[in-house]
């Protein structure tokens, strides 16, 4: 049994130790605004908050977690970054098919909170490890520079 | 007062079944074999475990495969007796008077005590036998003429067990059984002399082997271990990383998989008293210092290509996303301007399995040409040790496999319009 602190509640789930996070949030808790992608922390789409920062919780077994707390999509515009890129995301309607994009918002909100003004280069650093098969990059890129003038 | 007997009866209940489980000469020889890390050699990858056919390019010399050690009477080691058994790890003579070649570590194991090696084959004979024979062996002349090891053993072989040095420690002189006997780790972080013997003036200065870089683990404190911490060494062992050490990989990563994770926390501090006090050794590449400045303008091809193919798992920094294998400070392996193992882990990928599951890179030679491989390697070189990487094109070719897709450059007017 692990106690897991999921969007500021604790949740108790009897899962076996080493489950990825992602499993326990989609098939456990129905928690599916965080999305599956490739499975082998290569895509991005599962990006959720751990303690802050942006991780894969495809690859992060439940028992690497501890107390540290985690945010998903489903709360991420909970706080005063996500909020701010949830509308400069709507904004700038970035997204096409949308797959990948709750991972970008995940990305994109943990880059603004640690490098609140990000210049280009920081942006497609932080977040060169979440690919789009749209292509929205350049949108992307446009609406984290609005999220982190607004 | 009725805890107190409650907990003691409990106690008393719990230890005699717990001493049986590790007493039985089955169950200290399974710890044995973890120790040896017989495994890991005698398996191919996906294969029976213990049933050999794993292949050992010498270079120059020929080709050698594993034994089957599985107790299958025809394929296997069924047939052996004790004193044949005892002989042929103290000896390096099978049954029948076949010589080994020293691939198989018997000039380590010749210092293992008879019960040891009995308990050993107590815990293979309990194994399901697989019969299998693994390839022939595939030497050159004059290798392939095995009664020349009789020569090799005569000079290199002591057939000497273990002796104790009464002037240390209980848990020094249980670190070196460890490390000399049953780890066998001179074999690969020895270097050897021209009759591939180690060379016991340079022991654990560091090897090169099978295209790996077997570091210096001498106590020296730029090249080797001496400027490891207790603790940075007892958790790379037992879990093949360490904060400020960056983590193992290649046959590093699984001799910490097959074995040493399987070890006991004391076991693990032994062998560390002992290594810690391996004269120190200058050779090889100088370790990384905890504070490193990195290169000052780093080459933008490769800051470029590092984000777009390492730092989703790395993090641009290399510290790391979330798993604490993929933290790059620190290693030995990113301070290497010559960039070894790190062709080899750009070419071939490492693995290793942990508490937390599998941690794992794949090859990147399918999706990046040898040009772009060389820049991320030579950036990697750079930012994590502050040096400047000398890693070729050239190498990363030769380290390909001979089936690897291989991607081409982009025509040079395409590369001018970044």
């Amino acid at each position: 049994m692990f106690s897991l602190s999921i969007n500021g509640q604790t949740q108790q789930v009897d899962v076996p130790a080493d489950m990825p996070l992602l499993w326990v949030l989609r098939d456990v808790l129905g928690m599916t605004g965080t999305k599956f992608g490739c499975g082998i922390a290569q895509c991005g789409a599962c990006t959720v908050h751990l303690g802050g920062a942006a991780v894969r919780s495809c690859l992060l077994p439940v028992s690497g977690i501890g107390d540290q707390p985690i945010v998903t999509i489903e709360a991420v515009g909970d706080s005063p970054t996500g909020a701010k890129v949830q509308h400069a995301w709507l904004d700038k309607e970035v997204v096409q098919c949308g797959y990948c994009q709750s991972g970008q918002i995940m990305s994109a909100t943990a880059l603004l909170n640690q490098t609140p003004k990000p210049t280009d280069a920081d942006i497609d650093s932080a977040m060169s490890g979440n690919i789009c098969r749209c292509g929205t990059y350049v949108r992307i890129r446009e609406a984290i520079h609005a999220a982190a003038s607004a | 007062m009725l805890r107190g007997l409650l907990l003691a009866s409990t106690l008393l209940l719990a230890i005699p079944l717990a001493a049986r489980a590790d007493d039985s000469i089955v169950g200290k020889g399974e710890y044995l074999v973890r120790a040896a890390d017989c495994v890991s050699c005698h398996t191919v990858p996906g294969g029976h475990l213990f049933a050999g056919g794993r292949a050992f390019v010498l270079p120059g010399m020929g080709t050698l495969y594993s034994s089957n050690i599985t107790p299958d009477p025809k394929t296997g080691i069924g047939g052996y007796n004790d004193d044949d058994w005892v002989r042929m790890l103290w000896t390096g003579v099978a049954r029948g008077g076949k010589h080994l070649y020293p691939a198989m570590p018997y000039a380590s194991y010749t210092k293992l005590s008879r019960d040891d090696a009995l308990a050993i084959k107590a815990y293979l004979f309990t194994l399901k036998p697989i019969e299998y024979t693994p390839p022939a062996n595939a030497m050159k002349f004059p290798f392939n003429q095995r009664w020349g090891m009789v020569a090799w053993n005569l000079i290199n072989v002591s057939d000497k067990r273990f002796e104790p040095d009464t002037t240390k420690s209980a848990a020094w002189n249980r670190g070196a059984y460890l490390v000399e006997a049953l780890g066998h780790c001179g074999e690969c972080h020895t270097p050897r002399n021209f009759m591939q013997a180690l060379k016991s003036d340079k022991a654990y200065a560091g090897a090169k082997q099978q295209g790996w870089l077997a570091y210096n683990i001498s106590g020296d404190k730029n090249a080797g271990i001496g400027g490891w911490t207790d603790a940075q060494l007892a958790e790379y062992l037992s879990t093949g990383k360490a904060p400020g050490r960056g983590p193992a990989s290649g046959p590093m990563a699984e001799a910490v998989e097959y074995s040493l994770r399987y070890l006991t926390k004391d076991d693990v501090a032994a062998m560390v008293t002992y290594l810690r006090d391996r004269p120190a050794q200058p050779d090889g590449p100088p370790a990384v210092p905890a504070t490193v400045a990195a290169a000052a303008a780093p080459d933008p091809m490769g800051a470029h290509l590092f984000n777009q193919a390492c730092a989703g798992c790395h993090l641009p920094t290399g510290a790391g996303r979330q798993s604490p294998w993929a933290a790059l400070g620190g290693a030995h392996t990113a301070g290497d301007v010559t960039g070894t193992n790190l062709v080899q882990v750009l070419a071939h990928g490492t693995q290793i399995e942990t508490d937390q599951g599998l941690m794992f890179m794949h090859s990147f030679t399918g999706g990046y040409t040898d040009r772009e491989l060389s820049f991320i390697a030579n950036y990697t070189i750079g930012q994590m040790s502050g040096r400047q990487g000398q890693v070729t094109p050239q190498q990363i070719g030769a380290a390909r496999g001979p089936d690897d897709h291989k991607p081409t450059d982009p025509p040079p007017q395409v590369v001018g319009m970044r």
